[in-house]
């Protein structure tokens, strides 16, 4: 088992095994939708200060 | 399966921060930039540098940048490699020199800046800061808790917009 302490000293390496193209569009969507969520609170956000005013 | 890379006509960013000498506690202004031939002599496995980082260097998909100490070009103490995707950019690998790893660790901070470092590209490539990676296994809730990253299905990472500009904020002020 790997404990924290270990896991602290391995820092930062990634699995440099290539992506395949069904990884590249989960990346891809969850930007997207990630993205969206995003302006929708910023619209929500903006909706609530005019409302404030 | 075949890959669609994105080439990209890269300029050399010089971005001004700092790691810490773990001993001394000391900060040491760093640079970022573009690895060069000449510094693929020192960056082998002979002389401790875990990955192949010549294989790297001759994809034509990455672009592997390396940290160093301002003033002092020619000790690299830690590389990462990079590829511009078409929404976002993706981190292949990232190693910390030799002796930047482990208990005994010369330099503090050397991933954290690469990492930060790509975050910000990431914002002025146009991709709103996302990055993306693939963690190993047990590595993944190390990352959430380091990088902010969030796991999106089996060992893919990304680093969204609000994370990113954390790192920057932490690594870049």
């Amino acid at each position: 088992m790997v404990t924290s302490k270990k896991l602290l000293e391995v820092d930062f390496f990634f699995d440099p095994k290539p992506l395949t193209t069904k990884e590249k569009e989960m990346i891809s969507e969850f930007i997207k939708t990630d993205k969206e969520k995003k302006s929708r609170l910023k619209k929500s956000r903006e909706v609530r200060k005019q409302q404030q005013f | 399966m075949k890959n669609n890379p994105q080439y990209i006509d890269i300029e050399i960013d010089k971005l001004t921060n700092s790691i810490i000498n773990v001993i001394t506690g000391d900060n040491f202004q760093t640079v970022v930039s573009v690895l060069d031939n000449h510094d693929l002599k020192s960056v082998t496995k002979r002389n401790g540098w875990l990955f192949n980082w010549k294989s790297e260097f001759k994809l034509p998909d990455r672009d592997v940048y390396k940290l160093t100490i301002e003033g002092n070009p020619e000790v690299i103490q830690g590389l990462i490699s990079i590829t511009e995707r078409k929404d976002h950019v993706y981190m292949h690998l990232i190693e910390s020199a030799p002796f930047n790893l482990g208990q005994n660790k010369v330099y503090l901070g050397v991933p954290g800046n690469l990492v930060a470092f790509t975050c910000r590209l990431a914002f002025h490539r146009g991709f709103e800061g996302y990055v993306s990676f693939t963690s190993k296994s047990q590595l993944i809730e190390h990352y959430r808790k380091t990088l902010g990253a969030i796991n999106i299905g089996g060992n893919l990472m990304v680093i969204n917009t609000g994370s990113a500009l954390r790192l920057i904020d932490k690594y870049f002020k």
